[in-house]
């Protein structure tokens, strides 16, 4: 999902790469049964990309920077690599019996690469740091269900939000507590069902002192508890890590170096995989996909994977363009689109046709959630459109972000729609990501747009709160619903996750009825590697699974 | 010595290979025309750039076929899977997007050239007849606009003007950008051909009898040293069209929904390794169109040029 740089600006983490765990084969693609296999030790090099941040874990919210800081730190929860079930790791025990109130006990012995101990001081010093709004982290708001968190913010307008008065009132969040070493107790403000899923995220590392004397240098050069440690970083060329010998954790890796090699394109490391200078690309470029050309390229050396991804297309809030206020007009464009094809011949099969607003690989998903409204029906579509009374406007458009590959889809997209429906419909480029997210966040794009999601951690509700609660952090379209809201908070005071997943799914099902966004497909990851590695896993998150990979 | 000068006229046009048409003055214009329709070449380049400027007006002539109606199922199909050259990777029929192309092509190249032929020209004109301080200002501000790199100062150009979806004013900001940096190696032949023409006797005969500068230059001048910048002119017209390929195919050219070369060029690269029918043949269209424009400007070249004679 590189190259789709997410909509969900900064939320949403591209990254979390998950170490370790050394579980099933995550294969659709075609590779071998390797799993078991190689030897320990040796180095590999893998394709990396530029870290738009320093390296440091709460800062870091894509994935060129997430690959790393998800190799060189452990958290309390890890996701298992072919299932994203979240299964302890720091964490003895995370207890809570009402929700809100939990307590969280840290294993004893482990230690940073530096020596020192990681102690629930470490977390909470970490997550305080994450919250306090004065030092800017990218991942600060993944506190924000913890009691406190608006103490700490900026209240401020203009450039600074902190300058004068409008200086963070707290320095810590008050729903944290250090109960001794190894225990620590979190205050959410309100009911919050799935939090320990929530905490494998890079967001909820833990930190060395080291990094709160010199937070500047932390980030060139990180010091982790993780199965790997950064020996240099140089800048625009590679990333070295090696084993941290200090790790003592039960996801640890096979090989004794990784260098992430810096590539301005997909297609170069392709190149060099197949000229054996590369062993692994997380990315296969489009000129490959083509009629599977990386299979014949890469034979048994590919795998293709579903991961929490889903790209959708949503609509401007209705005051901003009044066209598209009928539930009629979106669900008729929504079946005007046809997503087989698209996917196949634009592609390559490298996308899964979305039937909800949820990935198919969290716990809570469940099927067909929008039914007949997500099925290419050319002639069902256009006679819903004519029941609404036709399309008011001039003609539909599709707006997308022009500095990465989404001309292709939005014009099939737009063509298939032309096609369906008999109304006019153009696909515009915006010059780039940021100044197409402005335009959404000031509510001044009409017609549709493009949104995606990368899921920060494997749960229903991060596919439905984030995005389509009233007032939500990524709700582009403006959607209010006052019976989704009320399911969403209902479900978030469940203690049984299966209850929970319940009122989660329900809530999805509205959103059938009144189509905020168009379910378009869910991403897939597909990698190549070269003939020197074997074991390697794609895990539901898009990375390389850094437990399972081994020289052969 | 006057009756013998007369006498020995005859024996002069007797040298010509077709004593015939001695009689009425021959034109410079005559002439070219005449040595050109015996080049081969001359009616090679015709044709195709007739045939290129219909399909610009007339695509309808060519195919029935609508350069926008995307058929997905059949997505990179091959040449005579149902059409004549196949499908590129949206569907659409590749033979229909070429003809459709030319029209984009065919004007960036007659709009920048009638453009850099009008202010170079102008600008060479001025600079060489008036001479003295104006031309030396004038030539260095051609100097400064030459200094620039065609490439660099058109992704420059196009980037900072507003985006629109208006085919025209599409097809003019790339016009603007190769006019504004093109017109400098006119001006510099003008003024050249300027200056050599300008000493001519007759040239200080028009001045004695009292001529108005703008009545020598438009008589007197201009005929005779137009004849380079034709010749150039014609060689650029091809160039640009590769230059307006290459500036759609960076993206920053002309853009969807405009058909070009260059953007269905682009749109193709991905499939170079699978399917390149979808790049051979814009291509090739843009390669003919390219050499027909280049043939004619060397066809003109040796009509003109009398020492070719």
């Amino acid at each position: 999902m590189r190259g789709t740089t997410r909509t969900v600006a900064v939320a949403a983490m591209s990254a979390v790469a998950l170490l370790a765990a050394g579980c099933g084969s995550g294969d659709s693609g075609g590779s071998t049964s390797s799993a078991a296999g190689g030897q320990t030790g040796g180095e590999i090099t893998v394709r990396g990309c530029n870290p738009q941040n320093p390296l440091v874990p709460s800062n870091t919210t894509e994935t060129c920077g997430g690959n790393v800081i998800d190799a060189i730190f452990s958290k309390l929860i890890h996701y298992d690599a072919e299932t994203a079930k979240p299964e302890n790791d720091l964490a003895e025990s995370i207890e809570t019996t009402d929700n809100q109130n939990f307590t969280i006990k840290v294993k004893k012995g482990n230690t940073f690469a530096d020596g020192t101990d990681v102690t629930a001081k470490s977390f909470v010093d970490a997550w305080n740091y994450a919250a306090y709004g004065p030092n800017a982290q990218s991942s600060g708001y993944f506190m924000e269900p913890i009691e406190g968190f608006g103490d700490t913010q900026c209240t401020g307008e203009g450039d600074d939000p902190c300058a004068g008065a409008g200086m963070a009132k707290a320095k810590t969040l008050t729903g944290l507590k250090v109960v001794d070493d190894y225990t620590f107790t979190v205050k959410t403000s309100e009911k919050v069902s799935n939090l320990p899923v929530r905490l494998g995220y890079s967001a909820f590392s833990p930190l060395p002192e080291a990094f709160f004397k010199d937070p500047k240098a932390f980030g060139d050069k990180p010091i982790g508890n993780g199965p790997y440690k950064l020996d240099a970083w140089n800048k625009e060329q590679s990333i070295v890590l090696s084993k941290n010998d200090k790790y003592k954790g039960d996801f640890g890796g096979k090989v004794d170096k990784i260098t992430f090699k810096i590539y301005q394109d997909s297609d170069s490391a392709y190149n060099d995989v197949l000229a054996n200078n590369l062993d692994i690309t997380d990315e296969i470029p489009a000129s490959a996909l083509i009629d599977d050309k990386y299979k014949s390229d890469l034979p048994d050396r590919n795998a293709q994977k579903e991961t929490g991804v889903i790209q959708t297309v949503t609509f401007a809030p209705t005051k901003v363009d009044p066209n598209y206020a009928n539930p009629k007009i979106r669900q008729a464009i929504s079946m005007a689109i046809d997503r087989d094809t698209i996917n196949k011949q634009i592609f390559n099969g490298t996308r899964k046709s979305a039937t909800g607003w949820v990935s198919p690989v969290v716990d809570g998903y469940k099927a067909d959630q929008c039914g007949e409204y997500c099925t290419y029906d050319p002639a069902k579509a256009k006679a819903l459109l004519t029941e609404a009374g036709g399309f008011k406007g001039d003609k539909i458009t599709l707006s997308y972000n022009a500095d990465a590959a989404h001309k292709e889809w939005t014009e099939a997209t737009c063509n298939s729609i032309k096609q369906a429906l008999g109304v006019d419909c153009v696909a515009v480029g915006v010059v780039d990501f940021a100044t197409f997210r402005s335009q959404i966040a000031d509510r001044k794009m009409k017609g549709m747009f493009r949104t995606g999601w990368q899921m920060d951690y494997p749960s229903i509700e991060n596919f439905l709160a984030p995005i389509f609660k009233t007032g939500a952090s990524s709700n582009d379209g403006d959607y209010s619903n006052p019976a989704f809201d009320k399911l969403l908070t209902e479900a978030a005071a469940e203690t049984d996750p299966a209850a929970a997943n319940k009122k989660y799914q329900e809530a999805e099902a509205l959103l059938a009825q009144d189509m905020p966004s168009i379910p378009m497909w869910y991403g897939k990851t597909t990698m190549g590697w070269s003939d020197k590695v074997t074991g390697v896993k794609i895990t539901a998150f898009g990375t390389i699974d850094f437990s399972s990979v081994a020289l052969k | 010595m006057t009756e013998a000068a007369v006498t020995e006229a005859p024996e002069a046009t007797s040298r010509g290979e077709n004593p015939v048409d001695a009689g009425p003055p021959r034109s410079l214009a005559g002439d070219a025309w005449r040595a050109m329709r015996r080049n081969p070449l001359f009616w090679i380049s015709s044709v195709m750039i007739l045939v290129f400027v219909l399909m610009a007006t007339f695509p309808s002539l060519f195919t029935s076929t609508d350069p926008t109606e995307a058929i997905l199922q059949e997505s990179r199909a091959l040449p005579g899977q149902g059409t004549w050259f196949g499908r590129d990777i949206q569907g659409y029929d590749i033979y229909a997007r070429c003809i459709y192309g030319a029209r984009a092509s065919i004007l960036v190249g007659l709009f920048t050239t009638i453009g850099t032929v009008a202010v170079g020209g102008t600008i060479g004109i001025i600079a060489g007849y008036a001479g003295g301080i104006v031309d030396t200002l004038l030539s260095r501000l051609g100097d400064i606009f030459f200094a620039i790199p065609l490439l660099l100062g058109a992704i420059i150009f196009l980037v900072s003007l507003p985006a629109t979806n208006n085919y025209l004013f599409i097809v003019l900001k790339v016009v603007g950008a190769l006019v504004v940096l093109g017109w400098p190696s006119l001006a510099r032949l003008m003024r050249s051909s300027v200056i050599q023409v300008k000493p001519n006797d007759y040239v200080q005969a028009a001045r004695a009898l009292g001529a108005s500068p703008f009545r020598i230059v438009r008589a007197h001048i201009l005929p005779n040293a137009v004849a380079p910048m034709i010749v150039v002119a014609t060689i650029n017209l091809g160039a640009y069209i590769s230059a307006e390929a290459t500036l759609s195919f960076l993206g920053i050219g002309l853009q969807s929904p405009a058909i070009s070369w260059g953007i269905d060029i682009s749109r193709a690269i991905v499939g170079l390794r699978t399917t390149p029918h979808m790049l051979f043949f814009p291509s090739l269209f843009l390669s003919l169109a390219v050499l027909a424009f280049i043939m004619l400007g060397d066809a003109v070249r040796d009509a003109l040029d009398p020492k070719n004679r």
